[in-house]
C-alpha cells in the first residue's frame, strides 16, 4: 500500500533518479562476443581473483588456496589458508597479499607475514579487492560493514553504503581509512601519478577518485556494476564489470514490500538480482525478453548475468570493451591481468580463466587503426 | 489479518472493469458528457428552476430545431468537409415554405415537399462543386453562403409584405409550430425519429460506414472502390435537406420572413458540433455527439440569458468554453489508448500453495533427468510454432504453424511435408474424429475443422454472452485445446477473454480467472459456456470413465476434473494440485493414464510476485514488456499421471536444449510426439514397454 502511494506521489516529474532506465551499450561499449570466444586457460570451481607480478607470473585465488599458473595454464598450489581467499594483490617488492574476507595477510610465504583485521577501530567485514601501490602501500577495499563477501546480494538489496577504502603500510602495519560510506567498494587502483587512488562503487555504477575528505565521481552512469581494476600499458587500465543492469532490478530496488519479503523468504540464488552466472537453474527468475523463440535466445535479452571488461585510457575515457552476451557462459568477470600482449580474464560465473591477445582484439574491433 | 483483508479486497473489488470500460468505443464521448453534466450542475446551482417541467418542452423544441441543422453539418464534417452555408439555406427555405403556405396557400404536405426538395437542390450546388469538381469545401460553402444570402435578401424584399399579410388556416401547420403530443412538442418526435435513424445509419448501415470511411481516409476509400465523389456530394445534399427541415419547423413556429433569419447560425452550429467532439478532420463522429453538443450550447446560452449576462460577455464565455472543451477532447482522443494500456492489465492475488524446497529435487517424484535430450527432430527449422500434433490411422502427422497453416508430415520418416490446409490463424489444440476430419482450435478465430477433402469450415466462433461482463465475451479470442466426447459433442477451452492470441503472456501477469470451458453440440449447432472464471484453462482430455474431462489451469498449476455426464454431472474436482510448473495440453496414454505437458517451471520470485498484485501492476505500468518478470517457460517437462493424481513418469529437457516450452505431446504407436508453441520443430521419442499399436486419435465421431 505504501509503495502504491509513494509511486503515485513521485510520478509527477520524471527526474533521472526516479526513472528506471539504464544506460545502453553503445560507443566503446558496443557489444561483441570476444570474451565468449576467448581461449580457456584454466577451468576450476571457486576461482575468485587474478593477479600478475612484475615478472609475468600469474596467480589465481581459488577456494581456500592461491594457485600459481604456468604459461600453459597448469596450476600448482602456492599457498593454502583456512578461509576462502577473496582478494589478491602483489606489492612492488614481489610480496603476495591475500584477503580472507575479514582480514588481510601481507607478505604471504615470507618471514614478514602479517595479518591485519581492522582499521581505525572498525574490523574488516568484506575484503573484496586489494591493490599494491607503486610506493609500497596496499589499498584494501572493505565493501560492506554489514554483510560478508558471499552475502553481496543482500547488501545490494539493502542499498548498502558502508564500504571503505583503506591504505595499509605493510612495513609498519599502520592503516588509514581514505574514504568511507562507499556503495560497495569492489576494486581499487592507483596509477602512481599522485592524483589519488580510484575506487569502484558497484551499487552506484561509478568510479571515484579519492583525493581529499570527499571522493569525487570521475566515471558515472556505467552500464553495469564495476568491479576490480587491472593496469594496462600506456597508463590506462582494465575495468571489469561483474554484472549488467536491467530495469527490473532497478524496479525491485524501489519496491520495498516485495523486496523485503523476497529477502526474508527466498534463497538468495533465486532473487531478482544480478548474478555472476545464470541459466543453469530453472528456478532463477526470467524476464519476458529472455524467453527462447523458435529455439533461439536473443543476445540482447535482459541479462541476469553478463561478461564485460572495458579498457579505459589514462584520461578515464573508455576505449573499447570485450563482451560475452546473453546466452553465453563467460559471465561474471571480476578480475583481469595483462601480461605483455596477453590479457587474462577471470569469469567467476563459469569458473574459468580466459586469455586473449590485446593486439588481436584491437585489430578485430578497429582494423589496423589504433584504439 | 492484513492477508485476509488483501484476499477480500482482490476478490470483491473489480479492478478489471476500469480498463474494460475505457476501451469501449462509446467512451470517446466521455468529455462532452462530462461538460454537459458540469454545465447543468453549474446553472442549476445559480438559477432556480433551470430544468423544470415547464422548461423541458421549451428546451426540447429549441434542441430539435437547432439539432436538425447540427445533424446535417455533422454529416458533412464526418465526411471530411465543412458547410458554412447552412444559415443561408435555412433562411431561403424558411422564406420558401412561408411563401408556399401564406401566399400560394398550398396544402402542408406539398409545401413541405417543395421546401425539402429546394433544400436538397441548394445542398446539391455545394455537393456538385465540392464532390465532383473537387473545389475546397471552406471556400465554396463560404461563397454559397454569400450567394444564397443575397438571393434570400432579394426575394425577401419582394415577398415579405405578401407573406405577412396572409395567414394559412391549417391545424397541421399549427401543430407543427406549437403542438404537443403528451406535452412533448411535435418537433421533438420528428427529431427523435430522424436522430435514431441517423444513428442506425451511421453505425449499422453500409451507407453510414461508407461516409465514415471517406472521411477517415479518402484515398483508401477510393482504393477500395467506394464512389467517393457521390458520397461527398450526397452528404452536402443531406445537409441542405436537414437545414430545410429545421426551416420548416421554424417557419411554422414564427411565421416570420425576417431579414436576419439565421444570422450567426453557422457559427452556433459549428460550435455545437465541435463541443460535441466531432473532429474537424473527418472520419469520426456520431449522432450522440451532435446532440450533446447542441444540448450544451443551448443550456449555456439559456443559462447565461437567465443570469442576465450582457450579450458580448455571453459570447466570450461561450467561446472560452468551446476552446477548453475542444482542447480537452483532443487530449482525450489522442491519449485514450495510453490510459487504456496503463489501466487494462489488472493483476489479482493468486496465492498458490507453498512449493517445497526440494519439489523438483533428485529425490522427488519430479526428479529432473535429460531423457528429452535425445529426441529425434521432425521438421527442424521448417515448421514454426507447432503447438499441438496429431497423427491419423496411416501415421501421417498433422501440426499447426504460426503462418496460419496445418502442415502434414508424411509417414514413415516424416521428411516430406506439405501444407494440408490454410486456416489463417495460429492453430492450437488439434483432434481427429472417427472419419478423419481434423478439428482445430484456432487462436483469434475460434473452432474450425478441415474435412478429408481439405476444405476449411467454421464450426463455431461465438458463444452465449454473459450478462455481467463488460467485455463482449460472445466472441472467442483464444480457443486453446479441445476434445471430442463419446457422444460427438466437443468440449474446448478458451484460455482468456481479456487478451488476444499475440498477448497471451500478459494474462500470466494477471493470474485472474479469465478463462472458460465451452460446449459445442453438433446436432443442435449450439455453443454454450459450461464453466467460467478459470485461470487460463488449457489442455482438455476425456477421462477414462468417459463421463468427465480433465482440464489444466495453467497459472493455477493444477489439473481438475469436470463431469459432463453421469451422476456427478456439472461438478468439478481437483486431480493434481501444486504442480511444480504450468500445465499445458493433456492427452491420453496407451495404458489408460494421461500425459501432461508442463510448459514452464515455477520460480520462487514469480510465485511471490503472484501474491503481490500491486507490485505486478506497477511493473506493468513502469517497465516495457521485454523487462517484465515472466514464468520460466524456457524449461519444460512431460508428466505421466493416473486418475488418482499419482505421478508415474517425468521426462525433462533440462536447459531447454531441444524443447524449451513444451506445449503438447501425443502418444502414437510406441512413440511420443512433442510440440511447442515457441519452437521450430516437433520431437519424436521412442517409448519403452508401451502398446505399439496404440492410436489415440479418431476414437469418436462428431
Amino acid at each position: 500500500m505504501f509503495d502504491t502511494l509513494r509511486s503515485k506521489l513521485t510520478s509527477f516529474g520524471n527526474s533521472r533518479s526516479n526513472s528506471l532506465s539504464v544506460p545502453v551499450f553503445d560507443g566503446a561499449f558496443k557489444p561483441n562476443n570476444l570474451l565468449e570466444e576467448a581461449d580457456i586457460v584454466l577451468e576450476r570451481a571457486g576461482l575468485e581473483d587474478l593477479v600478475a607480478d612484475a615478472q609475468g607470473q600469474l596467480f589465481a585465488a581459488c577456494g581456500t588456496s592461491v594457485l600459481k599458473l604456468a604459461s600453459d595454464g597448469t596450476p600448482s598450489e602456492f599457498a593454502s589458508f583456512e578461509a576462502v581467499v577473496t582478494a589478491l594483490a602483489i606489492l612492488p617488492d614481489g610480496g603476495l597479499c591475500v584477503g580472507l574476507g575479514d582480514r588481510v595477510i601481507t607478505g604471504v610465504g615470507t618471514t614478514s607475514e602479517r595479518s591485519v583485521d581492522q582499521a581505525e577501530g572498525t574490523p574488516f567485514v568484506a575484503v573484496t579487492a586489494l591493490y599494491g601501490q607503486a610506493n609500497g602501500g596496499l589499498l584494501i577495499c572493505d565493501a560492506s560493514a554489514r554483510h560478508e563477501v558471499g552475502d553481496w546480494s543482500r547488501d545490494l538489496m539493502e542499498h548498502g553504503r558502508s564500504g571503505r577504502l583503506i591504505r595499509l603500510d605493510p612495513a609498519s602495519g599502520k592503516t588509514e581509512v581514505l574514504a568511507s560510506g562507499l556503495a560497495y567498494a569492489f576494486g581499487a587502483y592507483d596509477d602512481g601519478t599522485g592524483g589519488g587512488p580510484l575506487v569502484s562503487e558497484s551499487w552506484d555504477h561509478g568510479v571515484c577518485r579519492v583525493d581529499g575528505p570527499k571522493p569525487t565521481h570521475v566515471i558515472d552512469r556505467i552500464a553495469g556494476y564495476p568491479s576490480r581494476f587491472a593496469p594496462a600499458d600506456d597508463g590506462g587500465f582494465w575495468l571489469t564489470i561483474c554484472f549488467s543492469r536491467t530495469q527490473l532490478v532497478e524496479f525491485v530496488l524501489k519496491e520495498n514490500d516485495y523486496r523485503q519479503e523476497m529477502m526474508r523468504t527466498i534463497d538468495p540464488r533465486y532473487w531478482i538480482a544480478p548474478s555472476f552466472g545464470s541459466g543453469a537453474d530453472f528456478r532463477e527468475p526470467l524476464q519476458a525478453g529472455g524467453v527462447k523463440q523458435m529455439g533461439y535466445l536473443k543476445p540482447w535479452a535482459p541479462p541476469r548475468s553478463y561478461g564485460l571488461v572495458v579498457r579505459y585510457g589514462a584520461d578515464l575515457i573508455p576505449r573499447f570493451s570485450l563482451h560475452s552476451r546473453v546466452g553465453g557462459a563467460h559471465h561474471g568477470i571480476n578480475a583481469a591481468a595483462q601480461i605483455g600482449d596477453t590479457l587474462y580474464v577471470l569469469s567467476k560465473g563459469s569458473g574459468r580463466i580466459l586469455k586473449l591477445s590485446v593486439s588481436g582484439v584491437r585489430e578485430t574491433l578497429a582494423g589496423k587503426g589504433s584504439l | 489479518m492484513s492477508k485476509t483483508l488483501t484476499k477480500l479486497r482482490y476478490r470483491y473489488w473489480p479492478d478489471h472493469i476500469f480498463g474494460e470500460l475505457l476501451q469501449k468505443p462509446w467512451m470517446e464521448t466521455a468529455v462532452p458528457l462530462v461538460v454537459m453534466g458540469l454545465t447543468v450542475l453549474f446553472f442549476s446551482l445559480q438559477i432556480d428552476n433551470f430544468i423544470s417541467t415547464g422548461n423541458i418542452a421549451d428546451y426540447l423544441r429549441q434542441t430539435s430545431e437547432l439539432g436538425f441543422v447540427v445533424l446535417g453539418l455533422s454529416l458533412v464534417l464526418i465526411v471530411g468537409g465543412i458547410d458554412l452555408s447552412v444559415a443561408s439555406m435555412f433562411a431561403l427555405c424558411n422564406l420558401l415554405v412561408l411563401y408556399c403556405m401564406h401566399v400560394l396557400q398550398w396544402p402542408v404536405a406539398a409545401s413541405i415537399s417543395v421546401t425539402l426538395i429546394a433544400g436538397a437542390l441548394l445542398g446539391a450546388v455545394n455537393g456538385v462543386l465540392i464532390g465532383y469538381f473537387q473545389m475546397r469545401a471552406f471556400l465554396t460553402t463560404m461563397v454559397t453562403l454569400i450567394v444564397f444570402k443575397a438571393i434570400h435578401d432579394m426575394l425577401n424584399f419582394k415577398v415579405a409584405v405578401a407573406i405577412s399579410s396572409e395567414f394559412p388556416d391549417s391545424a397541421v401547420w399549427d401543430s407543427l409550430g406549437f403542438g404537443t403530443i403528451w406535452s412533448v412538442p411535435t418537433i421533438a418526435y420528428v427529431f427523435g425519429a430522424v436522430a435514431l435513424f441517423s444513428h442506425i445509419f451511421l453505425t449499422r448501415l453500409r451507407g453510414g460506414w461508407n461516409v465514415l470511411a471517406v472521411g477517415g481516409n479518402r484515398r483508401s476509400a477510393y482504393n477500395i472502390g467506394l464512389p467517393v465523389n457521390r458520397i461527398v456530394a450526397l452528404s452536402y445534399v443531406a445537409s441542405g435537406v436537414f437545414a430545410a427541415t429545421s426551416a420548416v419547423f421554424y417557419a411554422a413556429r414564427l411565421s416570420s420572413p425576417g431579414a436576419d433569419t439565421g444570422k450567426g447560425l453557422e457559427i452556433t452550429v459549428l460550435t455545437a458540433a465541435i463541443l460535441g467532439g466531432i473532429r474537424l478532420g473527418g472520419g469520426k463522429g456520431s449522432v450522440t455527439k451532435a446532440i450533446l453538443g447542441t444540448l450544451i450550447i443551448l443550456l449555456i446560452t439559456n443559462g447565461l440569458l437567465r443570469l442576465a449576462t450582457p450579450a458580448g460577455t455571453a459570447r466570450i464565455i461561450l467561446a472560452t468554453i468551446l476552446l477548453l472543451a475542444a482542447t480537452l477532447d483532443i487530449r482525450w482522443f489522442k491519449n485514450r489508448h495510453k490510459a487504456i494500456d496503463e489501466m487494462y492489465v489488472s493483476p489479482t492475488l493468486l496465492d498458490l500453495p507453498e512449493q517445497a524446497e526440494d519439489a523438483t529435487g533428485p529425490n522427488s517424484v519430479y526428479a529432473p533427468n535429460d531423457r528429452l535430450h535425445h529426441v529425434e527432430a521432425i521438421g527442424l527449422g521448417e515448421v514454426e510454432a507447432p503447438e499441438d500434433v496429431v497423427l491419423d490411422q496411416d501415421d501421417n502427422l498433422y501440426c499447426g504453424s504460426r503462418h496460419g497453416d496445418i502442415i502434414r508430415f508424411f509417414a514413415p520418416d516424416y521428411k516430406k511435408h506439405e501444407v494440408y490446409a490454410r486456416i489463417g490463424g495460429q492453430p492450437l489444440g488439434l483432434a481427429l474424429d472417427g472419419d478423419g476430419t481434423l478439428y482445430a482450435c484456432v487462436g483469434g478465430m475460434g473452432l474450425y475443422r478441415v474435412t478429408t477433402d481439405r476444405k476449411v469450415e467454421l464450426v463455431t466462433d461465438e458463444t452465449n454472452r454473459s450478462w455481467l461482463s463488460i467485455i463482449d465475451d460472445s466472441r472467442l479470442r483464444l480457443a486453446d485445446d479441445l476434445d471430442i466426447l463419446p457422444d460427438g459433442r466437443i468440449l474446448f477451452s478458451e484460455a482468456t477473454v481479456r487478451y488476444e492470441m499475440h498477448e497471451w503472456q500478459t494474462d500470466s501477469l494477471e493470474g485472474r480467472g479469465n478463462g472458460r470451458i465451452i460446449l459445442y453440440d453438433p446436432k443442435t449447432k449450439k455453443t454454450k459456456t459450461v464453466l467460467r472464471h478459470l485461470v487460463f484453462p488449457n489442455g482438455i482430455v476425456v477421462g477414462s470413465d468417459n463421463q468427465s474431462i480433465l482440464f489444466a489451469e495453467s497459472w493455477n498449476c493444477s489439473v481438475k476434473r469436470y463431469w459432463f455426464g453421469g451422476p456427478k454431472s456439472g461438478q468439478v474436482e481437483m486431480v493434481l494440485e501444486n504442480l511444480p510448473g504450468y500445465p499445458d495440453n493433456l492427452n491420453i496414454a496407451s495404458d489408460g493414464n494421461y500425459w501432461l505437458a508442463i510448459m514452464g517451471m515455477r520460480s520462487p520470485a514469480f510465485d511471490l510476485a503472484m501474491r503481490k498484485p500491486g507490485f505486478r501492476k506497477r511493473m506493468a505500468k513502469q517497465l516495457p514488456l521485454d523487462e517484465w518478470l515472466a514464468p520460466n517457460i524456457n524449461t519444460g517437462c512431460i508428466v505421466k499421471f493416473n486418475d488418482q493424481g499419482e505421478i508415474l513418469d517425468v521426462l525433462w529437457d533440462l536447459g531447454g536444449v531441444n524443447h524449451p516450452m513444451i506445449t503438447s505431446m501425443r502418444e502414437h504407436k510406441g512413440y511420443l510426439y512433442i510440440g511447442g508453441i515457441s519452437n521450430n520443430r516437433i520431437g519424436r521419442l521412442k517409448l519403452d514397454n508401451v502398446d505399439e499399436t496404440f492410436v489415440s486419435s479418431g476414437r469418436y465421431n462428431v
